[in-house]
């Protein structure tokens, strides 16, 4: 815990300075749009961190549960002819059921051995929406209704969302849950040993974590009236997750808050500048290679090394425990 | 000795050619301390895997107060009242004491009072003074305490114990040993793998000695120590006659 | 359209094929045995390796078999000095190595697409469109080249693994590096060596592919998902698991064509599939990897 001893009032107030904005500057839409896709980013980047940061298993196919939830809301609204808020409990869902079945399977391999089969598992995700053309729209993506709510509201909706997936996030930290997830990041091993029935957890933790990326994936759709496989399912979604918490701090409360803010600006002025589209990929492995190295714990790592704040986190500077075997 | 609490029915294991574990048959009854014993790659840590869900037996059932155990996952064996302790600690080691006794409190039987369970424990094993320190800085004794209070906080019927007299000084043994008593008296029962003699003549009622894989004695540990198959293969000299 | 002349195209083609697989899965298959650790710039050094032979071959009209071989000493370099420089600093933290080298994965696409840009590249070679009749089927020179060198190289290692002095250094830091560090050998320096040697074959197995397929900086991520599905299957007790493993995949692929309403673009699905597969049905192949990991019995 770093910024006080209470994350859901400290939580709920940062929540209610965010909500004052739309009140002060109702007719700016730009920082309405930004702010809609910040809060999109945050709760991207939370919801990654508690199977990446909390349970440790570290994860690269996060774009498949951005991608289904998009595409789900995106099918029943135009095909269908949802009401597109109605869809988006249900996009959230779909996204658990693909996360159970990504899950069950892939949490039988440990560590890093899961991380890499999660990279096939987003790239799949694709190959299989643009496959099947007919619903999806294919390669050429999907066009939408445009009668969509004001920018205001993306806002306001965003901010619930962010809001609600950060609470969960500091309600999971201080309930026993999260205690079994901090415990099977260190010793799988020995937390099963002591009872923690550690295959349901970390399948658990990874479907809440997906229902928040579903529902966030149908909010961003609505708001672009377009959704294409690259974009919903693309790897740079999975690597931006993973970034912003290196960014931020794995596995800690505030880190992917943080690490979103930090990335979100980062990545629009790569991908609107054209001279920095080229280079994006250079610029997030540079960044990546570079906190590894030298601050593994984010920002937050930095903070508790100045002192500010008191150390928590995934501790990627030290050795995981090795007992001999 | 009472009513059966674990009974091992003609258990073995096998690893590919090897034969860790060949057809062994014991009993153990409520509220006793059983020791078991032999040369190292005597069947003892895999006999004791396959006690504790570690490891599936190839053939064989063990029955826990009536239930087949054999074969379920560790954490169903814990929820079932069977626990254990690591011979190689393993502490979370970036958790403090309390946190770690806190999950084995928190997922074990006794979930519903967990907060109580991590006090009681911390002051029955001595920990109390430890209790924000965390596990990573502690000494090799006291994390072979936290490892018996980790075990002790899941509520345990029965207690597998894997050496957890090697390492220790012998005034932190006999801390462990009177902790093992302690345990027992109240009515848990306690499955005690050892190295150490002295130990094992210490506490236990009941000795059960393995060598490649078969159980080739069983008694008191006078009875045993006085077993010439048993000095042969294992000893070199009588129970208590040394260290 | 199940004739003994599609047969055995196909049986032949998943043969040939599997021998490129196996070369660069051993790659792999090296590194994680030394240090336990997957290598994810396996899919980097593939792709820098074909665009290599791709610039001999613009600049020199080097073939690009004698450019694999060229590039060789190179890469072996290159993978010493990454493994200095950062992997050793991190190499005690999976998760951490791992990001390390994803990260160098993002860079170094990054850098090829910079350099040579996005089209789609192939080498033609006066051999290309050639063809050997053995027993009256029709077998792309192009095919059998790779699969002979690989063999070739697959050869070489095993000797190296089991007849000299760096080879046994190597197998016991992979069982256990304390006791070779009691026994005179240095594991640092081993596993700096078979971070080279794996970079290296990676490297070789990328030129390689340049006689058969054209490529884009991105074509790396594909086969490092093939390569972790092959050891995962094959296990990594010996290059034999890995070899076979290479060659499921490589059969599975070549005959998935046959599949009613087959699309090309849904091959690279097939090794996935086979990984989920295979974690379901956990072969001996996974428990091993599994058990050093997590530290306890095998089931």
């Amino acid at each position: 815990m770093t910024f006080g001893r209470n994350p859901y009032l400290t939580g709920i107030l940062v929540a209610g300075v965010c909500a004052m904005v739309p009140i002060l500057r109702p007719d700016d839409l730009t920082i309405l749009g930004v702010g809609f896709l910040t809060f999109i980013f945050v709760t991207q980047a939370v919801s990654w961190n508690l199977v990446g940061g909390f349970a440790g298993q570290v994860s690269f196919g996060f774009a498949a549960f951005f991608g289904t939830g998009a595409y789900v809301t995106a099918i029943l609204w135009s095909h269908a002819g949802w009401d597109p808020i109605l869809t988006l409990p249900f996009a959230g869902l779909a996204a658990m059921v693909v996360a159970l079945l990504v899950g069950l399977p892939c949490f039988r391999l440990s560590g890093p051995y899961f991380s890499i089969a999660t990279i096939g598992v987003g790239e799949a995700a694709r190959v299989i929406a643009i496959n099947l053309d007919n619903i999806t729209g294919g390669a050429s993506g999907l066009v939408l209704p445009f009668n969509v709510p004001e920018k205001a509201w993306f806002y306001r909706a965003g901010l619930i969302l962010a809001t609600i997936t950060f609470l969960v996030a500091a309600w999971i930290r201080r309930h026993r849950f999260g205690l079994a997830l901090f415990s099977l990041r260190m010793d799988q091993s020995a937390a099963e040993s002591l009872g923690v029935p550690t295959a349901l957890f970390k399948n658990l933790v990874h479907v809440v974590a997906a229902f928040f990326v579903g529902v966030s994936a149908g909010l961003y759709v609505v708001y672009l009236s377009y959704a294409h496989p690259d974009q919903v399912f693309g790897f740079d979604l999975s690597i931006g997750m993973v970034l912003m918490n290196v960014i931020g701090g794995i596995g800690t409360l505030w880190g992917p808050v943080l690490g979103a803010l930090i990335y979100f600006p980062i990545r629009q002025l790569v991908l609107s500048d054209p001279r920095l589209v080229a280079v994006n990929l250079l610029v997030f492995g540079a960044l990546l290679i570079l906190i590894i190295l030298f601050e593994p714990g984010g920002l937050l790592g930095l903070l508790a090394r100045a002192g500010i704040v008191a150390r928590s986190g995934l501790r990627l500077a030290q050795p995981a425990e090795k007992r001999p075997e | 000795m009472s009513e059966t609490l674990l009974r091992i029915d003609h258990v073995s294991k096998r690893f590919g050619g090897l034969v860790a574990v060949n057809d062994v048959s014991l009993d153990i009854g409520r509220g006793e301390i059983v020791g078991l014993i032999g040369p190292n790659g005597a069947g003892k840590t895999t006999l004791f895997g396959c006690v504790v869900g570690l490891i599936r037996p190839t053939a064989g059932t063990i029955t826990f107060e009536g239930q087949r155990v054999d074969g379920l996952s560790q954490h169903a064996v814990v929820r079932r009242g069977i626990c254990h302790s690591h011979q190689i600690p393993a502490p979370f080691p970036f958790l403090d004491v309390r946190d770690n006794i806190r999950v084995g409190a928190s997922f074990g039987r006794r979930r519903a009072e967990a907060a109580l369970v991590v006090d009681r424990v911390l002051v029955r094993t001595g920990l109390e003074a430890l209790a924000t320190t965390p596990a990573r800085n502690l000494s090799v004794g006291n994390l072979k305490l936290l490892e018996l209070a980790r075990a002790l906080a899941t509520g345990p019927e029965l207690i597998c114990l894997d050496e957890v007299g090697s390492g220790v000084t012998p005034v932190e043994l006999d801390r462990i040993l009177q902790l093992i008593r302690d345990l027992n008296a109240e009515g848990t029962t306690i499955l005690y793998i050892e190295h150490n003699m002295r130990a094992i003549g210490a506490v236990c009622q009941r000795v059960i000695v393995l060598d490649f894989g078969q159980k080739i004695a069983e008694g008191t540990p006078a009875e045993i120590g006085a077993d010439p198959r048993v000095i042969e293969a294992y000893l070199g000299a009588p129970i208590g006659a040394g260290g | 359209m199940l004739d003994w002349s599609n047969v055995s195209t196909l049986a032949v083609a998943a043969i040939l094929t599997a021998g490129l697989y196996a070369t660069m899965s051993f790659g792999l298959a090296l590194v994680y045995g030394v240090m336990k650790i997957i290598n994810l710039a396996h899919a980097a050094t593939m792709m820098l390796a074909a665009f290599a032979v791709l610039s001999l071959n613009r600049a020199f009209a080097l073939d690009p078999i004698i450019g694999s071989i060229v590039i060789l000493p190179l890469f072996f370099v290159a993978g010493m000095t990454l493994y200095s420089v950062a992997v050793r600093r991190v190499a005690a933290v999976p998760i951490a190595s791992l990001l390390l080298l994803f990260g160098t994965w993002l860079v170094a696409q990054n850098a090829a697409y910079l350099i040579w840009g996005s089209e789609d590249q192939s080498i033609v070679t006066p051999y290309t469109y050639s063809t050997i009749d053995v027993l009256g089927l029709h077998i792309a020179v192009t095919r059998i080249v790779p699969f002979v060198m690989s063999f070739l190289m697959l050869g070489a290692m095993r000797w190296l693994l089991g007849s000299t002095d760096l080879g046994r250094a190597i197998r016991a830091v992979s069982q256990d590096p304390t006791a070779a560090r009691l026994s005179g050998i240095w594991p640092e320096r081993t596993a700096m060596i078979a971070f080279g040697i794996g970079t290296m074959l990676s490297a070789f197995a990328g030129g390689m592919f340049t006689l058969i397929f054209s490529f884009t900086p991105d074509f790396g991520g594909v086969f490092q998902l093939k390569s972790f599905a092959i050891i995962v299957l094959g296990g990594l007790e010996s290059f034999l698991g890995v070899a076979l493993g290479a060659l499921v995949l490589a059969t599975i692929e070549s005959f998935s064509i046959l599949i009613p309403g087959w699309r090309a673009s849904l091959v690279n699905l097939l090794a996935f599939g086979l990984l989920v597969i295979a974690l379901v049905v956990l072969p001996g192949g996974i428990a091993s990897l599994i058990a050093r990991r997590t530290g306890r019995a095998v089931q």
